[in-house]
């Protein structure tokens, strides 16, 4: 039974020990209380003894080593004696419980009502901020005001006598008690919000879906996943099978993968393919995959999964957003059939693809007709009306159908049969 | 079973024998645990040790009744011990874990048991001999009869707080009994270096109109007279006595003290006269069987060994405590 | 109801709890037989007797200490540092002792007693025995700190300190002993952590504690009559626990904090409520939070430039109309 030896707790703040010197050598016998070595902290130097009885099997730090405090520096083996007590931590405490209050002991107000420094170069004070978001007034105009009669900083009262301006700003209504939780949107919600907002009233969207039988994919899927995520890390979905159609697919409709910018469509020489990923339900970010036309199904998955991961640890840089002529939004993991998605200016179009799941499908053979379960999902595109029409986005997404049920799926993994 | 005393004059008798050597081995084993656990980084922070000062501690410990008041200083894992407070309360509380005395909300200078009647070990060198003397004049204004008991060093000797309470105690006629272990260094600097009399506590004595009490401090018969003594004299209203018991300290200051402040040959000259040694001779002198006497060694190094079990099974005490007990009503609320 | 002094009424609490409770017991320097150098304490002994009004010799440690050990084991006991300067003798008990033996016991002890103490200037002693303190008392964790501006305050502060079971310091002010007040029949218990509004103003908050309250209810007269400004001034009375909600309500209405302390500036008790406020109630705020205060020198003794030196009414009117206008 072997006893370890560590360097011991030598004063309050001493972390770590050098030993000068052994004063047993490996093969010694040792009993308790006899000197073992002596060692060298900041403050002190001190001769340690033995606590157990043993022959000393191993030296492990030597003369002239410094180690830590707890680091096992020998091995005193054998010896009909208990074994020295093992070095426990103290063990972890039950879950720790929310101890707010004692580090919020001052409620710092959440919201944030502007900076000091307002329009025409004058402070304002914090309280007459708040009033002015509060009451949903016009800052600048209110420092117009304040500018003309000289006055060199905002307080309270050069905020009253103004009444709410924009009748599209929100009148922010005093708390009735109907109301109930009050959810702030983060500042990531806010800002693609009004992106959202602008694109829905600005693009005549138009909503068309098809669906797609994924049944081939899927035994394709199957036979290769594993191996897959062995070899990458990451998992193979049907999400690069889906872009690596639609690549194929607007190289035959490059109406599709183009901006339109008023007056004209400027059709892109790449597919720079934005990918929706959802951030734990804390707002959406859109990476872009730059030339997806140049990869294969694996080097796609690939690319895919890494600019899924870099938005998901926060890792994208501005180059990751800029430049996506054409978007994929996977919304089929809570089963969904189809969704209509809104349109990312300045693309013309993006693509939505929901459940894919076993669906009773009519089979034409030889035999005749049968119903068979087959796995279906639907693909739906929102397109901008002014860029193209009906039967152009209908025709795209034949085309991308097309591909996914009949392309030789199995050679894109590695399989020569 | 002992037999009869050998000497009939025997003022102290089997019982009172029994517990002083049981207190003191118990005290010294579960001392030599704490050294080992500090090693092993179970005992974190400091750690104050009374190797080699046993004796004082039992002694007091045997002659002090349920509800006396003792108060000591943040050497005190001694007296805590020796009024009884379970191993596992004591070394649990030096871990810092949840079965501590104290939770670990204290540590190892503050030990205090109220159920023990042991009302804080104090960190601030000489604070608690005023207070002591302010539990002393409780039980006189209330008519209780209990003894208010008060251990330090002998470097308490010469801070303020240590006059003030003699004079306090003195003009009061409180029933206190105030006990100097004078190990013979403060920290790292020999006490007699630092003072202006020989005997730092006995010398002061007769400031105060006081006995000058000078004993043997590793002769656990020697303190435990000496207590009776002075704790009669003070609970049956003769006011406070001093006594400075002389004994000397095996190891260093705190844990991370190796004592290489002291001179050649005087630890081994002190170890001879270990008051277990002492002790231990003493008891086959009043005809103890051997077997008795290492009857009370072995239960001892059990009982150490399973309070140790005990403690590092335990965990370390909720987070809740942080902020419990600021205030009397347990909470710590400074505003609204 | 009568009309009493601020003195008479640090006899009048002292006694009424004492009456009350047998445990209370009261020590401290000349305040038994001599009645206390400020004649604070006349008549307790000859009311309660020598074993419950006890003289000290010159041991501020051990009156502390003494204390304490009495509240540690079952007294209630009141005990009185002459002048609040002398903190400094036996600060290790205020600091160090009293108030964390609770928690360093883990409430297995509790140290229930009342330290009063002559604070302020004003009468002239001066450097080493003319401090403000509170903020000493203020700053440690565990004590509780109250400072009455009126007699009314004195026996409602002195009985809810006495009965709170905490260790309480209890800062009376040597200038305010000969002012007199409107006292109520009877028993009279406050409840500490409370502060209270005497003037109700919608224009601007001074925040003050004891002589300063009266100075700043005199500024605030003034600044009424003569400048416009309704100042609300709130007597701050209890330091530890704080009433911070009178406070940053006051502050919400007003929009304007000033605070009037008798300390010298660095870490005046008016620092941390200035850092609460500028926190929890930024957003009140019309304009920066103000502290007019005595420099940050020593007292001197020489009475023209002790007046000179704590905050009147005059300098209070003049650094608020200032900020307000600017």
């Amino acid at each position: 039974m072997a006893n370890t030896i560590i360097m011991p707790q030598l004063g309050e703040t001493v972390s770590e020990g050098k030993i000068l010197s052994w004063f047993k050598a490996i093969g010694d016998d040792v009993k308790i209380g006899d000197r073992l070595f002596e060692v060298e902290t900041d403050k002190v130097t001190v001769e340690v003894e033995a606590t157990v009885a043993g022959k000393l099997t191993e030296i492990i730090i030597g003369n002239g080593v410094t180690a830590k405090v707890g680091v096992t520096v020998a091995v005193i083996g054998g010896g009909a004696v208990p074994p020295a007590p093992q070095v426990a931590d103290t063990p972890a405490p039950a879950a720790p419980q929310k101890l707010m209050n004692a580090f919020e002991e001052v409620a710092t107000p959440n919201t944030h009502y502007g900076n000091a420094l307002g329009p025409e170069g004058l402070r304002i004070t914090p309280l007459a901020r708040r009033l002015i978001v509060e009451r949903g007034l016009d800052v600048k105009e209110i420092a117009r005001a304040a500018a003309a009669k000289g006055l060199r900083k905002i307080e309270e009262k050069d905020v009253s006598g103004f009444a709410v301006q924009n009748s599209s700003v929100q009148h922010f209504a005093p708390t009735s008690s109907a109301d109930g939780q009050v959810i702030t949107l983060n500042t990531i919600r806010q800002r693609t919000g009004e992106k959202l907002a602008e694109n829905w009233r600005t693009i005549p969207h138009v909503f068309q879906a098809i669906d797609v039988d994924f049944t081939e994919v899927e035994a394709v899927r199957a036979r290769h996943k594993e191996r897959f995520k062995r070899e990458n890390g990451a998992s193979l979905t049907y999400l690069p099978f889906i872009a690596r159609a639609v690549c194929i697919a607007l190289q035959a409709f490059p109406h599709v993968n183009a901006r339109f910018d008023g007056k004209s469509l400027i059709l892109a020489k790449d597919i720079n393919l934005g990918i929706a990923v959802d951030l734990n339900h804390n707002g959406l970010v859109v990476p872009v995959v730059h030339a997806a036309q140049d990869y294969t199904l694996q080097g796609l998955a690939k690319a895919l999964g890494r600019q899924i991961e870099k938005a998901r640890t926060n890792k994208l840089t501005p180059a990751d957003f800029s430049g996506g002529t054409y978007s994929i939004t996977n919304n089929g993991a809570f089963g969904t059939s189809f969704t209509t998605p809104i349109i990312n200016a300045p693309q013309v179009a993006i693509l939505s693809s929901d459940a894919i799941r076993k669906r009773p499908a009519v089979i034409s053979t030889a035999e005749g007709e049968f119903v068979a379960p087959r796995l279906i999902g639907t693909l739906g595109q929102s397109f901008d009306h002014r860029a193209f029409d009906g039967a152009y986005a209908a025709a795209f997404l034949s085309k991308l159908k097309d591909i996914i049920e009949t392309k030789r799926w199995a050679g894109e993994l590695g399989e020569n049969t | 079973m002992a037999k009869t005393s050998s000497s009939e004059n025997d003022d102290i008798g089997n019982d009172a024998r029994l517990e002083l050597w049981r207190k003191q081995v118990e005290i010294r084993d579960c001392e030599k645990r704490a050294y080992d656990l500090f090693l092993q980084n179970l005992i974190k922070g400091t750690s104050h040790l009374s190797l080699g000062q046993e004796a004082i501690a039992a002694a007091f410990g045997v002659a002090m009744q349920k509800g006396d008041k003792s108060f000591c200083t943040y050497r005190g894992h001694a007296h805590t011990l020796a009024r009884g407070v379970p191993m596992e309360a004591m070394l649990g509380e030096l871990m810092l874990r949840d079965i501590g005395l104290m939770r670990g909300k204290g540590g190892s200078m503050h030990l205090t048991s109220v159920e023990h009647g042991v009302m804080g070990s104090y960190a601030i060198i000489g604070a608690h001999l005023p207070i002591a003397c302010g539990s002393a004049w409780r039980a006189q204004y209330l008519g209780e009869k209990d003894v208010s008991v008060c251990f330090f060093g002998d470097g308490t000797t010469n801070i303020g707080a240590f006059h003030e309470a003699l004079n306090f105690a003195v003009i009061w006629k409180l029933p206190v009994v105030f006990v100097c272990e004078n190990n013979l260094y403060m920290e790292y600097t020999l006490n007699a270096d630092v003072t202006a009399v020989a005997s730092p506590a006995g010398d002061r004595a007769s400031a105060y109109g006081l006995e000058k009490i000078v004993i043997d401090g590793n002769d656990a018969d020697v303190v435990y007279r000496s207590a009776n003594v002075a704790i009669e004299k003070a609970r049956s209203g003769g006011g406070p006595s001093l006594i400075e018991c002389l004994t000397y300290r095996h190891s260093g200051h705190s844990r991370a003290d190796p004592g290489k402040y002291r001179p050649e040959g005087e630890l081994e000259k002190w170890k001879e006269r270990d008051p277990l040694i002492i002790y231990r001779q003493r008891m086959k002198d009043f005809g103890f069987a051997d077997a008795q006497i290492e009857a009370i060694e072995t239960e001892s190094k059990r009982k150490v060994d399973h309070a140790t079990e005990l403690c590092k099974a335990s965990p370390a005490a909720p987070i809740e405590l942080l902020t419990a007990d600021v205030y009397a009503d347990g909470g710590w609320a400074w505003r609204n | 109801m009568a009309e009493l002094s601020y003195r008479d009424a640090v006899i009048r609490g002292i006694s009424q709890e004492m009456e009350r409770d047998k445990n209370v017991v009261f020590l401290g320097e000349d305040v038994a037989k001599a009645g206390g150098v400020f004649k604070a304490t006349v008549g307790l002994y000859e009311k309660f007797g020598p074993l419950r009004v006890r003289d000290t010799p010159i041991s501020e440690q051990a009156i502390l200490g003494a204390a304490m050990g009495a509240a540690m084991t079952g007294l209630r006991p009141i005990a009185e540092i002459m002048f609040s300067d002398f903190i400094a003798v036996c600060f290790d008990y205020i600091a160090n002792e009293m108030p964390k033996i609770a928690y360093m016991t883990n409430g297995q002890i509790k140290c229930p007693l009342v330290v009063r103490t002559g604070n302020g200037a004003g009468v002239r002693f001066g450097a080493q025995h003319s401090q403000s303190v509170e903020n000493w008392t203020m700053m440690i964790p565990g004590l509780k700190v109250v400072a009455p501006s009126s007699p009314v305050d004195v026996i409602g502060l002195m009985a809810a300190a006495v009965r709170d079971g905490n260790p309480v310091i209890f800062h009376e002010h040597k200038a305010l002993y000969a002012t007199k007040g409107e006292v109520p029949d009877g028993e009279i218990i406050d409840t500490l952590g409370t502060a209270k509004i005497l003037r109700k103003g919608k224009d601007c908050t001074i925040l003050a504690l004891a002589l300063m309250v009266h100075r700043a209810m005199e500024a605030a007269e003034i600044l009424a009559r003569v400048h416009g400004i309704d100042a609300e001034v709130v007597d701050v009375r209890s330091l530890v626990p704080l009433d911070t909600q009178t406070i940053l309500g006051s502050v919400a209405k007003t929009g304007r904090l000033f605070t009037v302390e008798e300390n010298p500036r660095l870490l005046g008790w008016g620092a941390e409520i200035a850092s609460i406020v500028a926190d929890e109630g930024f957003w009140n705020l019309n304009g920066p939070i103000v502290r007019i205060t005595t420099p940050h020198i020593p007292l001197p003794a020489a009475d023209h430039l002790e007046d000179l030196a704590l905050p009147n009414a005059a300098r209070i009117v003049d650094k608020i109309v200032r900020v307000m206008n600017g």
